[in-house]
Protein backbone atom coordinates (compact mmCIF):
# COMPACT_ATOMS: atom_id res chain seq x y z
CA UNK A 1 0.00 0.00 0.00
CA UNK A 2 1.15 3.72 -0.66
CA UNK A 3 -0.34 6.70 -0.36
CA UNK A 4 -0.59 9.27 -3.43
CA UNK A 5 -1.23 12.26 -1.67
CA UNK A 6 -2.00 13.89 1.34
CA UNK A 7 -3.47 17.74 2.06
CA UNK A 8 -3.53 19.29 5.33
CA UNK A 9 -5.66 22.73 6.64
CA UNK A 10 -4.76 24.13 9.84
CA UNK A 11 -2.89 21.74 10.71
CA UNK A 12 0.13 22.41 13.63
CA UNK A 13 2.01 25.06 11.75
CA UNK A 14 0.58 24.52 8.36
CA UNK A 15 -2.12 26.38 6.52
CA UNK A 16 -2.74 24.27 3.50
CA UNK A 17 -0.73 22.16 1.75
CA UNK A 18 -0.91 19.32 -0.58
CA UNK A 19 1.73 16.78 -1.37
CA UNK A 20 1.68 13.94 -4.02
CA UNK A 21 3.88 11.58 -2.96
CA UNK A 22 6.21 8.42 -4.81
CA UNK A 23 5.82 5.24 -4.11
CA UNK A 24 9.11 4.48 -3.42
CA UNK A 25 11.40 7.32 -1.16
CA UNK A 26 10.46 10.18 0.07
CA UNK A 27 12.48 12.38 1.79
CA UNK A 28 11.63 15.43 3.59
CA UNK A 29 14.79 17.76 4.32
CA UNK A 30 14.28 21.11 6.41
CA UNK A 31 15.81 22.89 9.07
CA UNK A 32 14.87 22.31 12.61
CA UNK A 33 11.34 22.76 13.71
CA UNK A 34 10.08 23.70 10.06
CA UNK A 35 7.45 21.01 9.77
CA UNK A 36 9.22 17.29 9.35
CA UNK A 37 7.80 15.76 12.02
CA UNK A 38 4.39 17.50 11.79
CA UNK A 39 3.92 15.98 8.34
CA UNK A 40 5.10 12.57 9.43
CA UNK A 41 2.54 13.16 12.40
CA UNK A 42 -0.25 14.10 9.89
CA UNK A 43 0.46 10.61 8.33
CA UNK A 44 0.25 8.76 11.99
CA UNK A 45 -3.04 10.33 12.62
CA UNK A 46 -4.47 9.44 9.17
CA UNK A 47 -3.66 6.18 10.11
CA UNK A 48 -4.44 5.83 13.73
CA UNK A 49 -6.72 8.97 14.16
CA UNK A 50 -4.21 10.40 17.02
CA UNK A 51 -0.33 11.30 17.57
CA UNK A 52 2.19 9.20 18.18
CA UNK A 53 4.09 12.58 20.63
CA UNK A 54 0.90 13.74 22.08
CA UNK A 55 -2.53 12.62 24.02
CA UNK A 56 -4.18 15.89 23.38
CA UNK A 57 -5.82 15.99 20.26
CA UNK A 58 -5.99 20.27 20.08
CA UNK A 59 -2.43 20.70 20.23
CA UNK A 60 -2.82 19.16 16.76
CA UNK A 61 -5.14 22.76 15.52
CA UNK A 62 -2.99 25.71 14.07
CA UNK A 63 -2.99 27.82 16.93
CA UNK A 64 -4.86 30.61 15.52
CA UNK A 65 -7.59 28.50 13.70
CA UNK A 66 -10.50 26.42 15.42
CA UNK A 67 -10.11 23.19 13.33
CA UNK A 68 -7.47 21.15 11.93
CA UNK A 69 -7.88 18.72 8.65
CA UNK A 70 -6.10 15.94 7.64
CA UNK A 71 -6.75 14.05 4.48
CA UNK A 72 -5.41 11.31 2.15
CA UNK A 73 -5.66 9.39 -0.69
CA UNK A 74 -4.11 5.67 -0.25
CA UNK A 75 -4.16 2.97 -2.52
CA UNK A 76 -4.32 -0.90 -1.11
CA UNK A 77 -5.39 -3.78 -2.52
CA UNK A 78 -5.58 -2.44 -6.05
CA UNK A 79 -7.96 0.92 -5.30
CA UNK A 80 -7.56 3.93 -4.04
CA UNK A 81 -9.52 5.36 -0.97
CA UNK A 82 -9.52 8.63 0.48
CA UNK A 83 -9.41 8.71 4.38
CA UNK A 84 -9.77 12.34 6.19
CA UNK A 85 -9.41 13.16 10.15
CA UNK A 86 -10.68 16.07 11.21
CA UNK A 87 -10.20 17.81 15.00
CA UNK A 88 -12.19 20.74 15.95
CA UNK A 89 -13.35 22.43 19.56
CA UNK A 90 -16.03 19.48 20.17
CA UNK A 91 -13.75 16.65 19.32
CA UNK A 92 -12.56 14.94 16.18
CA UNK A 93 -14.23 12.93 13.20
CA UNK A 94 -12.63 9.96 11.38
CA UNK A 95 -14.08 9.61 7.67
CA UNK A 96 -13.55 6.61 5.46
CA UNK A 97 -14.25 6.54 1.67
CA UNK A 98 -16.16 10.02 2.76
CA UNK A 99 -18.11 8.21 5.22
CA UNK A 100 -18.27 8.99 8.80
CA UNK A 101 -16.72 5.82 11.14
CA UNK A 102 -18.33 6.17 14.40
CA UNK A 103 -16.02 3.56 15.97
CA UNK A 104 -12.48 3.54 16.38
CA UNK A 105 -12.03 -0.05 15.51
CA UNK A 106 -14.02 0.52 12.17
CA UNK A 107 -11.69 2.96 11.19
CA UNK A 108 -7.94 2.04 11.91
CA UNK A 109 -6.23 -0.95 9.87
CA UNK A 110 -7.59 1.44 6.67
CA UNK A 111 -4.25 2.88 6.67
CA UNK A 112 -1.51 0.40 8.00
CA UNK A 113 1.69 2.75 9.65
CA UNK A 114 5.33 1.70 11.26
CA UNK A 115 7.18 4.70 12.61
CA UNK A 116 10.30 4.66 13.91
CA UNK A 117 11.36 7.87 15.28
CA UNK A 118 14.20 8.12 17.63
CA UNK A 119 12.61 8.09 20.64
CA UNK A 120 11.60 3.96 19.37
CA UNK A 121 15.41 3.64 20.11
CA UNK A 122 14.41 3.55 23.45
CA UNK A 123 12.10 0.66 23.49
CA UNK A 124 14.23 -1.93 25.25
CA UNK A 125 15.12 0.16 28.11
CA UNK A 126 12.18 2.22 28.38
CA UNK A 127 8.98 2.30 30.74
CA UNK A 128 7.11 -0.63 30.26
CA UNK A 129 4.23 1.48 29.29
CA UNK A 130 6.02 2.68 26.32
CA UNK A 131 6.48 -1.55 25.47
CA UNK A 132 2.76 -1.77 26.14
CA UNK A 133 2.04 1.16 23.81
CA UNK A 134 4.05 -0.80 21.13
CA UNK A 135 2.27 -3.80 21.13
CA UNK A 136 -1.39 -2.31 21.44
CA UNK A 137 -0.63 -0.03 18.69
CA UNK A 138 0.73 -2.70 16.64
CA UNK A 139 -2.14 -5.65 17.58
CA UNK A 140 -4.92 -2.94 17.15
CA UNK A 141 -3.56 -1.85 13.61
CA UNK A 142 -3.81 -5.58 12.35
CA UNK A 143 -6.97 -6.70 14.09
CA UNK A 144 -9.19 -3.29 14.91
CA UNK A 145 -11.66 -5.58 17.28
CA UNK A 146 -8.17 -5.55 19.53
CA UNK A 147 -8.93 -2.11 20.03
CA UNK A 148 -12.62 -2.65 21.21
CA UNK A 149 -11.75 -5.27 24.28
CA UNK A 150 -8.73 -3.19 25.14
CA UNK A 151 -10.81 0.03 25.52
CA UNK A 152 -13.47 -2.56 27.15
CA UNK A 153 -10.63 -3.62 29.49
CA UNK A 154 -9.54 -0.03 30.21
CA UNK A 155 -13.25 1.81 31.24
CA UNK A 156 -13.73 -1.31 33.37
CA UNK A 157 -10.27 -1.24 35.05
CA UNK A 158 -10.76 2.36 36.33
CA UNK A 159 -14.76 1.14 37.50
CA UNK A 160 -12.60 -1.35 39.25
CA UNK A 161 -10.17 0.70 40.96
CA UNK A 162 -12.29 3.17 41.77
CA UNK A 163 -14.17 0.42 43.63
CA UNK A 164 -11.08 -1.03 45.47
CA UNK A 165 -10.08 2.50 46.63
CA UNK A 166 -13.97 2.59 48.09
CA UNK A 167 -13.14 -0.29 49.91
CA UNK A 168 -9.77 0.27 51.32
CA UNK A 169 -11.28 3.37 52.70
CA UNK A 170 -14.27 1.42 53.93
CA UNK A 171 -16.57 3.38 52.30
CA UNK A 172 -17.94 0.08 50.59
CA UNK A 173 -17.45 -3.55 52.99
CA UNK A 174 -20.24 -5.31 50.36
CA UNK A 175 -17.42 -7.09 47.91
CA UNK A 176 -20.45 -8.31 45.26
CA UNK A 177 -19.77 -5.43 42.90
CA UNK A 178 -15.70 -6.34 43.56
CA UNK A 179 -16.51 -10.27 42.23
CA UNK A 180 -18.79 -8.51 38.85
CA UNK A 181 -15.81 -5.93 37.71
CA UNK A 182 -13.61 -8.66 38.53
CA UNK A 183 -15.52 -11.04 35.90
CA UNK A 184 -15.87 -8.41 33.54
CA UNK A 185 -12.65 -7.53 33.63
CA UNK A 186 -11.28 -10.46 33.21
CA UNK A 187 -13.88 -11.21 30.23
CA UNK A 188 -11.68 -8.57 28.61
CA UNK A 189 -8.42 -8.98 29.86
CA UNK A 190 -8.20 -12.71 28.80
CA UNK A 191 -9.06 -11.35 25.30
CA UNK A 192 -6.59 -9.12 25.07
CA UNK A 193 -3.51 -11.01 26.93
CA UNK A 194 -4.51 -14.43 24.86
CA UNK A 195 -4.29 -11.77 21.20
CA UNK A 196 -0.94 -10.34 22.46
CA UNK A 197 0.92 -13.28 23.20
CA UNK A 198 -0.40 -14.99 19.62
CA UNK A 199 0.69 -11.42 18.72
CA UNK A 200 4.30 -11.64 20.08
CA UNK A 201 4.66 -15.27 19.05
CA UNK A 202 4.56 -14.22 15.17
CA UNK A 203 6.64 -11.39 15.95
CA UNK A 204 9.49 -13.43 17.68
CA UNK A 205 9.52 -15.64 14.08
CA UNK A 206 10.47 -12.86 11.94
CA UNK A 207 12.30 -10.68 14.56
CA UNK A 208 14.92 -13.49 15.66
CA UNK A 209 16.61 -13.98 11.96
CA UNK A 210 16.74 -9.76 11.53
CA UNK A 211 18.22 -9.79 14.94
CA UNK A 212 20.45 -12.33 13.28
CA UNK A 213 21.38 -11.06 10.07
CA UNK A 214 22.12 -7.45 11.25
CA UNK A 215 24.26 -8.30 14.22
CA UNK A 216 25.98 -10.85 11.77
CA UNK A 217 24.95 -14.12 13.23
CA UNK A 218 26.82 -12.92 16.36
CA UNK A 219 23.70 -12.29 18.33
CA UNK A 220 20.53 -14.41 19.01
CA UNK A 221 17.37 -12.42 20.00
CA UNK A 222 14.86 -13.66 22.10
CA UNK A 223 11.35 -12.16 23.56
CA UNK A 224 9.28 -13.03 26.30
CA UNK A 225 6.18 -12.25 27.85
CA UNK A 226 5.96 -11.16 31.75
CA UNK A 227 2.29 -11.46 32.84
CA UNK A 228 0.87 -11.77 35.95
CA UNK A 229 -0.42 -15.43 35.40
CA UNK A 230 1.53 -18.05 33.54
CA UNK A 231 -0.14 -19.00 30.53
CA UNK A 232 1.32 -18.98 26.97
CA UNK A 233 -0.26 -18.33 23.18
CA UNK A 234 -1.61 -22.24 22.94
CA UNK A 235 -3.29 -21.66 26.38
CA UNK A 236 -7.19 -21.49 25.31
CA UNK A 237 -9.07 -18.47 26.51
CA UNK A 238 -11.40 -21.12 28.86
CA UNK A 239 -7.68 -21.85 30.34
CA UNK A 240 -6.49 -18.28 30.57
CA UNK A 241 -10.14 -17.45 31.82
CA UNK A 242 -9.90 -19.81 34.58
CA UNK A 243 -6.43 -19.02 35.68
CA UNK A 244 -6.96 -15.34 35.72
CA UNK A 245 -10.33 -16.20 38.01
CA UNK A 246 -8.10 -18.32 40.57
CA UNK A 247 -5.32 -15.86 40.12
CA UNK A 248 -7.80 -12.63 41.61
CA UNK A 249 -9.31 -14.55 43.75
CA UNK A 250 -6.14 -14.94 45.60
CA UNK A 251 -4.98 -11.28 45.86
CA UNK A 252 -8.41 -10.33 46.35
CA UNK A 253 -7.13 -9.01 50.35
CA UNK A 254 -4.08 -7.89 48.92
CA UNK A 255 -5.77 -5.19 45.95
CA UNK A 256 -8.30 -4.60 48.96
CA UNK A 257 -5.95 -3.21 51.32
CA UNK A 258 -3.67 -1.55 48.33
CA UNK A 259 -6.87 0.20 46.92
CA UNK A 260 -6.24 -0.42 43.28
CA UNK A 261 -5.53 -3.64 40.89
CA UNK A 262 -2.35 -5.80 41.36
CA UNK A 263 -2.83 -7.84 37.63
CA UNK A 264 -3.86 -7.99 34.35
CA UNK A 265 -2.24 -6.82 30.85
CA UNK A 266 -2.31 -3.21 31.97
CA UNK A 267 0.91 -4.20 34.38
CA UNK A 268 2.21 -6.61 32.06
CA UNK A 269 5.75 -5.87 30.03
CA UNK A 270 7.71 -7.69 27.44
CA UNK A 271 11.43 -8.62 27.96
CA UNK A 272 13.96 -8.89 25.28
CA UNK A 273 16.93 -11.38 25.98
CA UNK A 274 20.37 -11.50 23.39
CA UNK A 275 22.27 -14.32 24.04
CA UNK A 276 19.82 -15.24 26.58
CA UNK A 277 21.09 -12.28 29.08
CA UNK A 278 18.39 -9.53 29.39
CA UNK A 279 19.00 -6.63 27.47
CA UNK A 280 17.75 -4.04 29.31
CA UNK A 281 19.98 -4.94 32.38
CA UNK A 282 22.65 -5.75 30.48
CA UNK A 283 22.81 -4.77 26.86
CA UNK A 284 25.12 -2.22 25.43
CA UNK A 285 23.27 1.46 23.94
CA UNK A 286 24.28 -0.66 20.07
CA UNK A 287 22.45 -4.12 21.08
CA UNK A 288 20.00 -2.05 22.10
CA UNK A 289 19.41 -0.07 19.03
CA UNK A 290 19.83 -3.52 17.08
CA UNK A 291 16.93 -5.04 19.11
CA UNK A 292 14.72 -2.06 18.06
CA UNK A 293 15.66 -2.07 14.69
CA UNK A 294 15.11 -5.89 14.40
CA UNK A 295 11.32 -5.16 15.69
CA UNK A 296 10.52 -2.68 13.63
CA UNK A 297 11.30 -4.56 10.44
CA UNK A 298 9.97 -7.60 12.16
CA UNK A 299 6.78 -5.52 12.52
CA UNK A 300 6.86 -4.53 8.57
CA UNK A 301 7.21 -8.19 7.51
CA UNK A 302 4.48 -8.92 9.85
CA UNK A 303 2.38 -6.51 8.71
CA UNK A 304 2.75 -8.02 5.10
CA UNK A 305 1.75 -11.28 6.32
CA UNK A 306 -1.20 -10.39 8.17
CA UNK A 307 -2.66 -8.00 6.07
CA UNK A 308 -1.35 -8.93 2.44
CA UNK A 309 0.51 -5.77 1.97
CA UNK A 310 3.71 -3.72 3.60
CA UNK A 311 2.93 -1.00 5.82
CA UNK A 312 3.77 2.68 4.79
CA UNK A 313 7.28 3.75 7.05
CA UNK A 314 8.10 6.96 8.66
CA UNK A 315 11.40 7.57 9.72
CA UNK A 316 11.96 9.99 11.93
CA UNK A 317 15.62 11.65 12.15
CA UNK A 318 16.11 7.79 13.06
CA UNK A 319 18.65 7.14 10.15
CA UNK A 320 21.18 9.11 11.29
CA UNK A 321 21.05 8.03 14.54
CA UNK A 322 21.87 4.57 12.79
CA UNK A 323 25.50 3.34 11.87
CA UNK A 324 26.09 2.77 8.07
CA UNK A 325 25.47 -0.85 8.19
CA UNK A 326 22.83 -0.60 10.23
CA UNK A 327 21.35 2.28 7.55
CA UNK A 328 21.88 -0.27 4.95
CA UNK A 329 20.85 -2.76 6.46
CA UNK A 330 17.60 -1.10 7.05
CA UNK A 331 17.22 0.81 3.42
CA UNK A 332 17.95 -2.76 2.07
CA UNK A 333 14.85 -4.42 3.39
CA UNK A 334 12.92 -1.99 2.76
CA UNK A 335 14.12 -1.24 -0.93
CA UNK A 336 11.11 -1.45 -3.48
CA UNK A 337 8.58 -2.79 -1.58
CA UNK A 338 7.59 -0.26 1.23
CA UNK A 339 7.32 3.42 0.91
CA UNK A 340 9.29 5.01 3.12
CA UNK A 341 8.88 8.61 4.19
CA UNK A 342 12.62 9.90 5.65
CA UNK A 343 13.01 13.14 7.53
CA UNK A 344 16.51 14.45 8.11
CA UNK A 345 18.35 17.89 8.37
CA UNK A 346 20.63 17.28 5.33
CA UNK A 347 21.06 14.82 3.19
CA UNK A 348 24.88 13.94 4.27
CA UNK A 349 24.22 11.85 6.84
CA UNK A 350 22.91 9.67 4.96
CA UNK A 351 24.89 7.65 2.48
CA UNK A 352 22.74 5.23 0.37
CA UNK A 353 22.24 4.55 -3.34
CA UNK A 354 18.13 4.22 -2.45
CA UNK A 355 18.13 8.12 -1.44
CA UNK A 356 19.54 9.00 -5.14
CA UNK A 357 16.57 8.19 -6.98
CA UNK A 358 14.05 10.04 -4.09
CA UNK A 359 11.71 12.48 -3.80
CA UNK A 360 12.46 15.19 -2.23
CA UNK A 361 11.10 17.69 -0.69
CA UNK A 362 12.37 20.92 0.82
CA UNK A 363 10.42 21.82 3.72
CA UNK A 364 10.30 25.98 5.46
CA UNK A 365 8.41 27.04 7.75
CA UNK A 366 5.45 25.17 6.97
CA UNK A 367 5.83 25.43 3.17
CA UNK A 368 6.88 24.10 0.24
CA UNK A 369 9.97 25.42 -0.99
CA UNK A 370 11.07 22.86 -3.50
CA UNK A 371 10.18 19.52 -5.00
CA UNK A 372 12.46 16.98 -7.08
CA UNK B 1 -23.82 40.95 23.89
CA UNK B 2 -26.62 42.79 26.23
CA UNK B 3 -29.97 41.25 26.32
CA UNK B 4 -32.43 42.92 29.09
CA UNK B 5 -32.34 40.91 31.94
CA UNK B 6 -35.56 39.24 31.52
CA UNK B 7 -34.34 37.45 28.39
CA UNK B 8 -31.00 36.75 29.57
CA UNK B 9 -32.75 34.93 32.26
CA UNK B 10 -34.92 32.73 29.92
CA UNK B 11 -31.65 32.25 28.01
CA UNK B 12 -30.01 30.69 31.31
CA UNK B 13 -32.93 28.36 31.65
CA UNK B 14 -32.93 26.83 28.32
CA UNK B 15 -29.23 26.27 28.54
CA UNK B 16 -29.93 24.07 31.55
CA UNK B 17 -31.58 21.76 29.05
CA UNK B 18 -29.41 19.00 27.81
CA UNK B 19 -27.89 19.71 24.07
CA UNK B 20 -28.86 22.90 24.19
CA UNK B 21 -25.81 25.08 23.72
CA UNK B 22 -25.87 29.61 24.12
CA UNK B 23 -26.86 29.82 20.84
CA UNK B 24 -29.31 27.59 20.72
CA UNK B 25 -30.64 28.77 23.96
CA UNK B 26 -30.99 32.58 22.52
CA UNK B 27 -32.96 31.50 19.27
CA UNK B 28 -35.14 29.94 21.77
CA UNK B 29 -35.82 32.65 24.19
CA UNK B 30 -36.33 34.73 20.75
CA UNK B 31 -38.95 32.49 19.63
CA UNK B 32 -40.54 32.66 23.16
CA UNK B 33 -41.18 36.47 22.39
CA UNK B 34 -43.04 36.34 19.53
CA UNK B 35 -45.31 33.56 21.06
CA UNK B 36 -49.08 34.24 22.06
CA UNK B 37 -49.32 35.12 25.46
CA UNK B 38 -51.55 31.96 25.64
CA UNK B 39 -49.79 29.38 24.82
CA UNK B 40 -46.73 30.72 26.41
CA UNK B 41 -48.68 30.35 29.92
CA UNK B 42 -49.78 27.03 28.53
CA UNK B 43 -46.28 25.97 28.54
CA UNK B 44 -45.28 27.89 32.14
CA UNK B 45 -48.03 25.54 33.60
CA UNK B 46 -47.21 22.26 31.87
CA UNK B 47 -42.98 22.56 33.14
CA UNK B 48 -44.57 23.41 36.45
CA UNK B 49 -46.78 20.68 36.88
CA UNK B 50 -44.98 18.15 35.13
CA UNK B 51 -42.59 18.67 38.40
CA UNK B 52 -45.13 18.80 40.83
CA UNK B 53 -47.48 16.21 40.07
CA UNK B 54 -45.12 13.49 39.10
CA UNK B 55 -43.97 11.30 41.55
CA UNK B 56 -41.84 8.01 41.11
CA UNK B 57 -44.22 5.20 41.84
CA UNK B 58 -43.30 3.67 45.24
CA UNK B 59 -43.63 -0.13 43.68
CA UNK B 60 -41.81 0.11 39.98
CA UNK B 61 -40.13 3.80 40.30
CA UNK B 62 -41.37 4.91 36.91
CA UNK B 63 -42.88 8.28 36.87
CA UNK B 64 -46.43 8.60 37.69
CA UNK B 65 -49.39 11.39 38.88
CA UNK B 66 -50.59 8.57 40.27
CA UNK B 67 -49.16 5.93 42.76
CA UNK B 68 -49.16 2.96 41.92
CA UNK B 69 -48.61 3.50 38.67
CA UNK B 70 -51.17 2.90 35.85
CA UNK B 71 -48.95 -0.15 34.81
CA UNK B 72 -48.15 -1.74 38.40
CA UNK B 73 -52.15 -1.05 39.06
CA UNK B 74 -52.59 -2.94 35.52
CA UNK B 75 -54.57 -6.28 36.73
CA UNK B 76 -54.51 -7.25 32.80
CA UNK B 77 -50.64 -6.96 33.20
CA UNK B 78 -48.54 -10.09 33.91
CA UNK B 79 -47.43 -10.09 37.37
CA UNK B 80 -44.66 -13.23 36.61
CA UNK B 81 -42.54 -11.08 34.86
CA UNK B 82 -40.19 -8.21 35.88
CA UNK B 83 -38.30 -6.17 33.45
CA UNK B 84 -35.54 -3.96 34.77
CA UNK B 85 -34.44 -0.73 33.46
CA UNK B 86 -32.13 2.57 33.67
CA UNK B 87 -34.83 5.06 33.29
CA UNK B 88 -37.96 5.99 32.75
CA UNK B 89 -37.06 6.46 29.44
CA UNK B 90 -36.86 2.94 28.49
CA UNK B 91 -40.20 1.91 30.36
CA UNK B 92 -41.82 4.67 27.53
CA UNK B 93 -39.41 3.13 24.98
CA UNK B 94 -40.78 -0.47 25.66
CA UNK B 95 -44.48 0.44 26.00
CA UNK B 96 -44.32 1.84 22.76
CA UNK B 97 -43.91 -1.22 21.21
CA UNK B 98 -46.94 -3.37 22.49
CA UNK B 99 -45.03 -6.81 22.52
CA UNK B 100 -44.43 -6.75 26.61
CA UNK B 101 -47.30 -7.61 28.98
CA UNK B 102 -45.18 -7.67 32.21
CA UNK B 103 -44.39 -5.38 34.43
CA UNK B 104 -41.29 -2.66 35.26
CA UNK B 105 -38.87 -1.89 37.65
CA UNK B 106 -36.70 1.70 37.18
CA UNK B 107 -33.34 1.12 38.92
CA UNK B 108 -32.76 5.12 38.00
CA UNK B 109 -29.23 4.39 36.95
CA UNK B 110 -26.58 2.40 37.09
CA UNK B 111 -23.49 1.22 39.19
CA UNK B 112 -20.27 3.43 38.83
CA UNK B 113 -17.83 3.42 41.21
CA UNK B 114 -15.93 6.11 39.15
CA UNK B 115 -19.16 8.48 39.65
CA UNK B 116 -19.38 7.25 43.18
CA UNK B 117 -22.62 5.58 42.41
CA UNK B 118 -22.67 2.76 44.91
CA UNK B 119 -25.43 -0.12 44.67
CA UNK B 120 -27.54 1.90 47.59
CA UNK B 121 -27.95 4.87 45.10
CA UNK B 122 -30.04 3.07 42.49
CA UNK B 123 -33.49 1.49 43.03
CA UNK B 124 -32.46 -2.12 43.82
CA UNK B 125 -33.12 -2.18 47.06
CA UNK B 126 -36.64 -2.39 46.27
CA UNK B 127 -36.78 -4.51 43.70
CA UNK B 128 -35.31 -7.28 46.36
CA UNK B 129 -38.56 -6.43 48.10
CA UNK B 130 -40.48 -6.89 45.26
CA UNK B 131 -39.40 -10.20 44.41
CA UNK B 132 -40.10 -11.67 48.35
CA UNK B 133 -43.45 -10.35 48.09
CA UNK B 134 -44.96 -10.97 44.97
CA UNK B 135 -45.02 -13.92 42.53
CA UNK B 136 -42.07 -13.27 40.06
CA UNK B 137 -40.94 -15.84 37.62
CA UNK B 138 -38.86 -14.35 35.52
CA UNK B 139 -36.38 -11.21 35.83
CA UNK B 140 -35.66 -9.70 32.44
CA UNK B 141 -32.27 -7.26 32.91
CA UNK B 142 -32.57 -4.53 30.03
CA UNK B 143 -29.61 -2.25 31.52
CA UNK B 144 -27.93 -0.72 28.54
CA UNK B 145 -25.37 -3.02 26.54
CA UNK B 146 -22.41 -1.05 27.83
CA UNK B 147 -19.56 -1.50 30.53
CA UNK B 148 -21.99 0.34 33.52
CA UNK B 149 -25.03 -1.30 32.10
CA UNK B 150 -23.64 -4.82 31.96
CA UNK B 151 -22.07 -4.78 35.23
CA UNK B 152 -25.62 -3.41 36.91
CA UNK B 153 -27.13 -6.46 35.14
CA UNK B 154 -24.30 -8.97 36.52
CA UNK B 155 -24.69 -7.46 40.29
CA UNK B 156 -28.53 -7.88 40.23
CA UNK B 157 -28.15 -11.36 38.83
CA UNK B 158 -25.68 -11.90 41.76
CA UNK B 159 -28.12 -10.92 44.05
CA UNK B 160 -30.86 -12.97 43.03
CA UNK B 161 -29.84 -16.06 41.90
CA UNK B 162 -30.21 -18.18 44.86
CA UNK B 163 -33.80 -17.69 45.02
CA UNK B 164 -33.78 -20.14 42.00
CA UNK B 165 -35.70 -17.45 39.79
CA UNK B 166 -35.22 -16.98 35.83
CA UNK B 167 -33.13 -14.61 34.77
CA UNK B 168 -32.37 -13.20 31.23
CA UNK B 169 -30.42 -10.56 30.05
CA UNK B 170 -31.59 -8.79 26.65
CA UNK B 171 -29.01 -9.54 24.55
CA UNK B 172 -29.13 -8.85 20.79
CA UNK B 173 -30.04 -6.69 18.09
CA UNK B 174 -28.91 -3.81 20.48
CA UNK B 175 -25.74 -1.76 19.38
CA UNK B 176 -22.85 -2.23 21.43
CA UNK B 177 -22.37 0.66 23.79
CA UNK B 178 -25.65 2.03 22.58
CA UNK B 179 -28.68 3.32 24.52
CA UNK B 180 -32.00 1.67 24.94
CA UNK B 181 -33.47 4.61 24.34
CA UNK B 182 -32.26 4.81 20.72
CA UNK B 183 -33.11 1.70 19.86
CA UNK B 184 -35.83 1.30 17.08
CA UNK B 185 -38.96 -0.62 17.92
CA UNK B 186 -38.20 -3.17 15.85
CA UNK B 187 -34.55 -3.61 16.97
CA UNK B 188 -36.30 -3.74 20.86
CA UNK B 189 -38.95 -6.53 20.03
CA UNK B 190 -35.89 -8.38 18.76
CA UNK B 191 -33.94 -7.85 21.76
CA UNK B 192 -36.59 -8.89 23.80
CA UNK B 193 -37.14 -12.38 21.92
CA UNK B 194 -33.51 -13.03 21.91
CA UNK B 195 -33.03 -12.88 25.70
CA UNK B 196 -30.63 -15.06 26.91
CA UNK B 197 -30.45 -17.22 30.14
CA UNK B 198 -27.73 -15.64 32.68
N1 LIG C 1 -0.54 23.76 16.88
C1 LIG C 1 0.46 24.42 16.29
N2 LIG C 1 0.23 25.55 15.60
C2 LIG C 1 1.23 26.23 15.00
N3 LIG C 1 2.52 25.85 15.02
C3 LIG C 1 2.82 24.72 15.68
C4 LIG C 1 1.81 23.95 16.34
N4 LIG C 1 2.40 22.88 16.93
C5 LIG C 1 3.71 22.98 16.64
N5 LIG C 1 3.99 24.08 15.90
C6 LIG C 1 5.28 24.54 15.40
O1 LIG C 1 5.80 23.56 14.54
C7 LIG C 1 7.21 23.60 14.62
C8 LIG C 1 7.79 22.23 14.90
O2 LIG C 1 7.65 21.47 13.82
P1 LIG C 1 8.30 20.03 13.78
O3 LIG C 1 8.24 19.38 15.10
O4 LIG C 1 7.68 19.36 12.63
O5 LIG C 1 9.80 20.41 13.50
P2 LIG C 1 10.88 19.59 12.70
O6 LIG C 1 10.97 20.16 11.34
O7 LIG C 1 10.62 18.15 12.82
O8 LIG C 1 12.19 20.01 13.52
P3 LIG C 1 13.38 19.12 14.11
O9 LIG C 1 14.36 19.00 13.00
O10 LIG C 1 13.89 19.95 15.20
O11 LIG C 1 12.82 17.82 14.56
C9 LIG C 1 7.59 24.48 15.75
O12 LIG C 1 8.08 25.69 15.24
C10 LIG C 1 6.31 24.67 16.50
O13 LIG C 1 6.26 25.91 17.11
MG1 LIG D 1 11.41 16.64 14.06
ZN1 LIG E 1 -45.27 1.31 39.13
Amino acid sequence: MYIKEISVENYRNYDELSLQFDNQINVIIGENAQGKTNLMEAIYVLAFTKSHRTAKDKELIKWDSNYAKIKGDVFKRNRSFPLEVIFSQKGKKAKFNHIEQKRLSDYIGALNVVMFAPEHLNLVKGSPQERRKFIDMEIGQIQPVYIYHLGQYQKILKQRNALLKDLQRQKQTDRTMLKVLTEQLIEHGSIVLKKRLQFLQKLREWATPIHDGISRGLEALTIDYEGSINVSEDTDLERIIETYTSYYDSIEDREVERGTTLAGPHRDDLIFYVNNRNVQTYGSQGQQRTTALSLKLAEIELIDQEVGEYPILLLDDVLSELDAHRQSHLLNTIQGKVQTFVTTTSVDGIHHETLKDAQIFNIHNGQLLSER
Amino acid sequence: MYYPEPITKLIDSFTKLPGIGPKTAARLAFFVLEMKEDDVLDFAKSLVNAKRELTHCTVCGHITDQDPCSICSDQSRDNSVICVVQDPKDVIAMEKMKDFQGKYHVLHGTISPMEGIGPEDINVSTLIERLKDEKVEELILATNPNVEGEATAMYISRLVKPSGLRLTRIAHGLPVGGDLEYADEVTLSKALEGRRDL
